[in-house]
């Protein structure tokens, strides 16, 4: 799993002696277009007399058909086992070459491919004797790499075909079945008894007022449903697909392994009811003594301590509440019990399960407003949340679906609705917790409905319909008569005298104050992640937000990935959410999971970074840098440690090279010596008459704007060579001083923004660097302004030759350098 | 010292303006809500003032009405507002940043000279009468320590709080 | 024995000698000794900040200074200087920048703000120095229950991120002493809300209207006295009872009482050296009902 073997065999010198490297160089000229730019024969020529090439062709194209045949054959005929390639859009040409030289049996990482269109003869069309030149210099460092580059061979990595779904809400409810219905080994682990979250005590959902527990069937072979139809979740038959293993009671403590091989530690608490025997006769409730507030119905009612929520979710069995019952003391249920499904005896269970991916749906929950002191939320019954209310609308709930105010019971006959409590609220949660507007105007909605007469208004800062339907939501609800003030209220005082509540608000637009008489006040809270979120990230190695919510890898790209390869999430975990996008979240989170582990096996390439132990030792710099954890520090002697790298997890960016302070540890795919031979040979050749500028770029948005930029033919000096890495994270401070060593005048790093490297951390953790590079070269007696880095994404093209033109100038005016 | 002052431009320069003065600096995060006016025991009474409209207004660059007009003089500093803004806009704190930025441009309301005067007179806003003085003997108080007056001076120096309660003097 | 700097302010030695003859008596009784310190000036309060706030933290960093040189924490009884001297040093001593801007000023005064001091309110003393339970203990004439409109005025709460005196919303300190006298601290509508003080000598007639509510809601309540710990309140509700009198046509006569008359009472001073001359609502009800 780590790179040990190949590590310190590798560092102990080259004991495998390299078969010395002859080089094809293939030019393509893209159709004759980029030879009316550069010298194609001086090209051919120059390469002629480069030491180790051994084939220099010249093509229209070489990345398929002829050309690239042309590439196979010499590979295969053994006259070549180093290929460099200059072709268009190398991102996409390189994937067809390297397979068709794996196909050929050369190692596909024994090829470089270069850009000698948008990064030479497009930008410098203008001055094509200059152009020639940089080309040769371009070429030159590609073969001085080539002669260098070695095999990287390809490992398999063992993915269970077995997923973990942590929380039986909606969305866990729907990934689990998704997987299952694929084939996949599901457990979906519920810390209630019960399934249904959130869902199943919101009733109703917006815009369509449908159920809220309602699910799509399983797609398997069952008789009793189709595959097209939507089900409750209770008679869907979801619990019932043979893969499928629901743990209630449980709970997540411990994971080990790694991504595609976990081995999770669930602690089950016990129900105290067999669910097999148990046929929900109702008996047990009718015998127990015990009443306790009934949190599921927001404790507007009690229950007994022996029960089940109604509506059913699942399972459709009995639980015994542990912190109300008196057990043997009483077992009273257990007497009447005509299964003898009681089993009072039951202990706390761990479970180890082995699954590839993880699934983290835990949901959202309601903010606890009564921390908002001037709402008094918890001091005056009358004022409830919308998960209170959402109670009493449900015809199984504690008022049988009326509203009541809770002090007396007497209906509610003015209704004030409060937005905004405790989100957008700088004192409690900044975010806008983006559904409540939607629950406010379906609350209001269904109680105008149903009892026309009562007067509802809904005191607003701002109203948020952002969804399909959404805003036809709002329009149904004047239409009807619901009220809207817009104004954030103040505070909700109590007048003891009538037993009425004061909401003291302004109306903006009228600018006036008012105070709103009410029965009920129903605080639109604001959606916070699950309670124990902080405890499962932990658990899993993953990130909570700013604002406490499961972290997602990248939230355009990957909205369903974490950092952790195999970890997935979805649903409310990430932020509120209504019920349709926690669907698609669902289903997409599903998707990945299923990618991730559909052959069986992980496979890949070992371009990962290596530690030289002889060097490494007792510091932490890369396993705390590295943004994929992929590097821990294990024992080595005596109280000393190593950093280890896990190949599995290594993403080869680098960011641990530019952060070692001994050189101890490199990338397999780019070696300090190749670094160095690029460096060298872009900088051998000038054929300029300004002074050379090395820009050192990394692959990803900075190369993607120098090659927008050559794309759109916008044009900047020659003197100013690339040399790529994968991230500039990987760049060291004597980079930049060998750079000025091999002759550069100016240094120029290209990197992503700091907020959007590819590689998380590499573009922030070099901006330092640069920093402190310059206070250095002003030491050496370099002028800092030599050294300047850019941020920059693939539609800033112009930005790029901007700051090469710049640079080539404020290098001329510094004037010539003179290293001491 | 210039015989008219340049008008400000009346833009959104106004916050920046305000964000740089002590106890300005939170203005920007105003998002209108309304908690404050509903939450002001000032605005209650009168509509003579409404801290949500004297932020808008200034957020707008209305600098002129703001600066002029009774309406920032109103705010009795009850803090009432700052305390539940959801924003932890630190809206009396921002009432005194615009107040101080009107007095320095010489919109000073009687009463604050009144204070300022006893201040740099005698270091204290409230002066004690010869009858209180007595009183004081009589019922067995210590005699008052003398103020600081002398280093209050440097320090009011300093801050230029003299130059500016007193310049409109001057010129007049 | 706990020692504090004593800051008396202005408006308590200019205008309420039974205020700082009460609060003396008390704490000296309680076993706390108060220390004049000389060059003590103005806290810089409201009108000073609306003036300018820059000088109005240097002037009370200026005044914590002679605290700091003398090595002692501060007691405040007027809850106008305890918000600019509290605030100011929660400040100066929170924003390392703003410390230093200050004491830029300072040093042409010859002084420098530290920030190792304590500025208190004297309800903090009696809570955390003294104790309920003393409080309790040296009580020899109890309140009988007299219904007490508690009143502690804005500064003394807000602005709370900066006072940290209690919950703002649901302030408890105040009630306790002052049912730790045998007194019953009664619920009223506004509680909380100010008595308008600061707009007295700008905007009068609002200040009035203000204050009026607050009498009203205390009248209603049926409280047998307002009691107030900042002389400004004291004077917004004491004295604007007489204009609410000519203004408004209406009498209430609703004592105003600060807190430490109260205690001074329950701890048997004698009336007659309390200064008790000096409340303008003449308070004989409640010396009535406590004996």
């Amino acid at each position: 799993m780590t790179a040990k073997k190949g590590l310190s065999k590798r560092s102990k010198g080259k004991v495998k002696k390299m078969e010395e490297a002859k080089v094809g160089v293939f030019l393509s000229d893209c159709g004759g277009q980029i030879a009316k730019i550069l010298d194609f024969e001086a090209l051919t020529g120059f390469l002629k007399t480069v030491n180790g090439v051994a084939l220099v062709a010249r093509g229209s194209e070489f990345w398929r058909g002829q050309g690239l045949q042309a590439i196979v054959d010499a590979v295969k005929e053994k006259k070549i086992n180093r290929v460099v390639v200059a072709e268009n859009i190398p991102k996409i040409s390189e994937i067809a070459i390297t397979k068709a030289v794996e196909e050929a049996e050369l190692n596909p990482h024994l090829v470089e491919v270069l850009d000698i269109k948008d990064h030479c003869a497009w930008p410098h069309k203008d001055t094509p004797k200059e152009a020639t030149e940089k080309a040769k210099a371009m070429l030159l460092a590609a073969v001085e790499k080539a002669k260098l580059l070695e095999p990287i061979e390809k490992t398999e990595f063992p993915a269970v075909k077995s997923v973990l779904v942590i929380g039986g809400g909606i969305a866990g409810i729907q990934a689990a079945e998704d997987l299952a219905d694929m084939g996949f080994q599901v457990y979906l682990v519920e810390k209630e008894p019960f399934l249904g979250g959130l869902a199943a005590k919101a009733v109703r959902f917006f815009p369509t007022d449908d159920c809220a527990i309602c699910i799509q069937s399983p797609t398997s072979d069952l008789k009793t449903v189709t595959q097209t139809s939507r089900k409750c979740v209770y008679r869907s038959g979801f619990s019932e697909i043979p893969n499928l293993n629901v743990l209630t009671n449980s709970k997540i403590v411990k994971v080990e392994g790694a991504p595609g091989n976990f081995k999770v530690t669930v602690e089950r608490k016990p129900r105290y009811v067999n669910e097999k025997k148990c046929v929900a006769c109702d008996l047990c409730t009718s015998v127990c003594p015990v009443e306790v507030p009934d949190e599921y119905n927001a404790k507007l009612k009690t229950r007994k301590a022996i029960y089940v929520n109604k509506p059913l979710v699942y399972p459709p069995v009995y639980a015994i509440d542990a912190k109300a019952c008196k057990f043997h003391e009483c077992a009273k249920c257990v007497e009447v019990c005509p299964t003898k499904a009681i089993e009072l005896d039951q202990k706390t269970e761990h479970l180890t399960l082995n699954v590839g991916s993880v699934i983290v749906a835990t949901g959202f929950r309601e903010y606890d407003p009564s921390v908002i002191k001037e709402y008094h939320y918890g001091e005056y019954p009358d004022i409830v949340t919308h998960l209170e209310l959402a109670r009493m609308l449900d015809a199984f709930g504690p008022t049988n679906g009326t509203v009541v105010r809770p002090s007396d019971g007497k209906p509610a006959k003015r209704i004030v609705f409060v937005q905004c409590v405790g989100s957008r609220d700088r004192r409690w949660n900044p975010y806008c917790s983006s559904i409540c507007c939607m629950i406010s105007l379906k609350h209001a909605t269904l109680i105008k409905s149903a009892f026309p007469d009562t007067d509802v208004t809904i005191c607003y800062i701002d109203i948020r319909t952002t969804g399909r339907e959404h805003e036809y939501y709002y329009e149904r609800a004047r239409e009807i008569g619901v009220k809207f003030v817009k104004g954030r209220p103040a505070e909700i005082v109590h007048d003891p005298a009538t037993n009425t509540l004061v909401v003291e608000v302004e109306d903006e637009l009228l600018r006036r104050l008012l105070e709103l008489e009410a029965d009920l006040v129903v605080l639109a809270t604001a959606m916070v992640s699950s309670e124990n979120a902080r405890e499962l990230a932990e658990i899993l190695g993953i990130e909570l937000d700013q604002d406490g919510f499961f972290k997602e890898y990248n939230a355009k790209l990957r909205p369903t990935e974490t950092k952790r390869r195999g970890i997935f999430l979805c649903g409310g975990a990430t932020f509120p959410k209504d019920a349709p996008t926690a669907s698609l979240h669902a289903h997409s989170a599903a998707v990945k999971a299923a990618k991730f582990l559909m052959n069986g096996k992980i496979v890949k390439d070992l371009k990962v970074a290596v530690v030289n132990e002889d060097y490494c030792g007792d510091c932490e710099f890369c396993p705390v840098t590295c943004p994929y954890g992929a590097i821990t520090l294990e024992p080595k002697g005596e109280g000393h440690f190593v950093a280890r790298v896990s190949e599995l997890l290594c993403e080869g960016c680098g960011v641990c090279v530019g952060t070692c302070p001994v050189g101890a540890i490199e990338l397999r795919h780019l070696k300090p010596s190749q670094i160095s031979a690029q460096m060298k040979a872009l900088l051998s050749i000038n054929g300029t008459s300004k002074p050379l500028v090395l820009a050192i770029s990394c692959s990803e948005c900075g190369n993607a704007a120098i090659d927008s930029s050559g794309m759109a033919m916008m044009s900047y000096p020659a003197n100013v060579r690339v040399l790529r890495v994968p991230c500039t994270g990987i760049v060291q401070v004597q980079h930049i001083l060998e750079a000025f060593k091999a002759g550069a005048q100016g240094v120029m790093v290209v990197g992503c923004k700091p907020d959007g490297c590819h590689y998380e951390v590499g573009s922030q953790k070099t901006h330092k660097k640069v920093e402190l590079a310059k206070t250095l070269l002003k030491a050496y007696g370099i002028e800092p302004e030599r050294l300047e880095m850019f941020n920059l994404v693939y539609i800033e093209g112009d930005k790029f030759a901007e700051a090469a033109k710049m640079m080539t100038e404020r290098v001329e005016k510094l004037g010539s350098l003179q290293l001491a | 010292m210039a015989e008219e002052k340049p008008e400000k431009p009346s833009t959104v320069d106004f916050a920046r303006e305000i964000t740089s003065k002590l106890g300005g600096e939170t203005i920007t995060y105003c998002y209108q809500c309304g908690t404050c006016a509903s939450s002001c025991p000032v605005a209650k009474t009168t509509d003579r003032y409404n801290p949500r409209q004297i932020l808008r207004l200034a957020l707008l660059g209305q600098r002129g009405e703001v600066l002029t007009e009774d309406a920032i003089w109103l705010c009795a500093s009850c803090y009432n507002c700052q305390e539940r803004c959801p924003q932890k806009v630190e809206i009396a704190d921002v009432i005194y940043a615009l107040r101080n930025i009107a007095i320095s441009e010489g919109n000073i309301p009687a009463i604050y000279t009144e204070f300022a005067t006893g201040l740099m007179s005698e270091g204290r806003i409230v002066p004690i009468s010869k009858f209180l003085e007595k009183k004081r003997a009589d019922y067995g108080l210590p005699p008052l320590k003398p103020t600081g007056i002398e280093a209050l001076k440097k320090i009011l120096s300093a801050t230029g709080f003299d130059k500016i309660m007193f310049k409109k003097g001057e010129s007049q | 024995m706990t020692s504090y700097a004593l800051f008396l302010g202005c408006t308590i030695p200019a205008r309420q000698p039974q205020y700082e003859l009460s609060a003396r008596k008390a704490l000296t009784k309680l076993g706390i000794e108060l220390i004049d310190l000389e060059n003590m000036t103005c806290c810089a309060p409201p009108p000073l900040q609306s003036i300018d706030l820059e000088t109005s933290l240097a002037v009370a960093a200026y005044n914590i200074c002679l605290a700091e040189e003398a090595d002692l924490n501060m007691i405040t009884l007027c809850t106008g200087c305890f918000e600019s001297l509290a605030m100011a040093n929660r400040l100066l001593k929170e924003k390392p920048e703003l410390k230093e801007r200050v004491n830029k000023i300072l040093a042409n005064a010859g002084k420098e703000f530290k920030g190792n001091k304590e500025v208190r309110h004297y309800l903090q003393v009696l809570m955390n120095d003294v104790g309920i339970n003393s409080i309790k203990q040296n009580i020899i004439k109890p309140l009988n229950n007299l219904k007490v409109a508690a009143f502690s005025g804005c500064h003394l709460l807000r602005p709370s991120a900066l006072l940290r005196f209690d919950d703002p919303e649901r302030p408890r300190i105040f009630d306790t002493l002052i049912e730790a006298l045998g007194a019953k601290s009664i619920w009223y509508k506004n509680k909380l809300r100010c008595c308008g003080g600061l707009l007295r000598g700008y905007a009068d007639d609002v200040a009035l209207a203000i204050a009026r509510d607050k009498i009203v809601n205390a009248h209603n309540a049926s409280a047998d006295c307002i009691s107030t710990l900042c002389p400004f309140c004291f004077l917004t509700l004491d004295l604007g009872q007489v204009l609410i009198k000519t203004t408004y046509k209406e009498e209430y006569n609703m004592p105003i009482i600060h807190y430490a008359e109260l205690l001074s009472l329950s701890l048997g001073v004698e009336p007659k050296e309390l200064a008790l001359d000096f409340h303008k609502v003449k308070i004989d009800k409640v010396m009535e009902k406590i004996g």
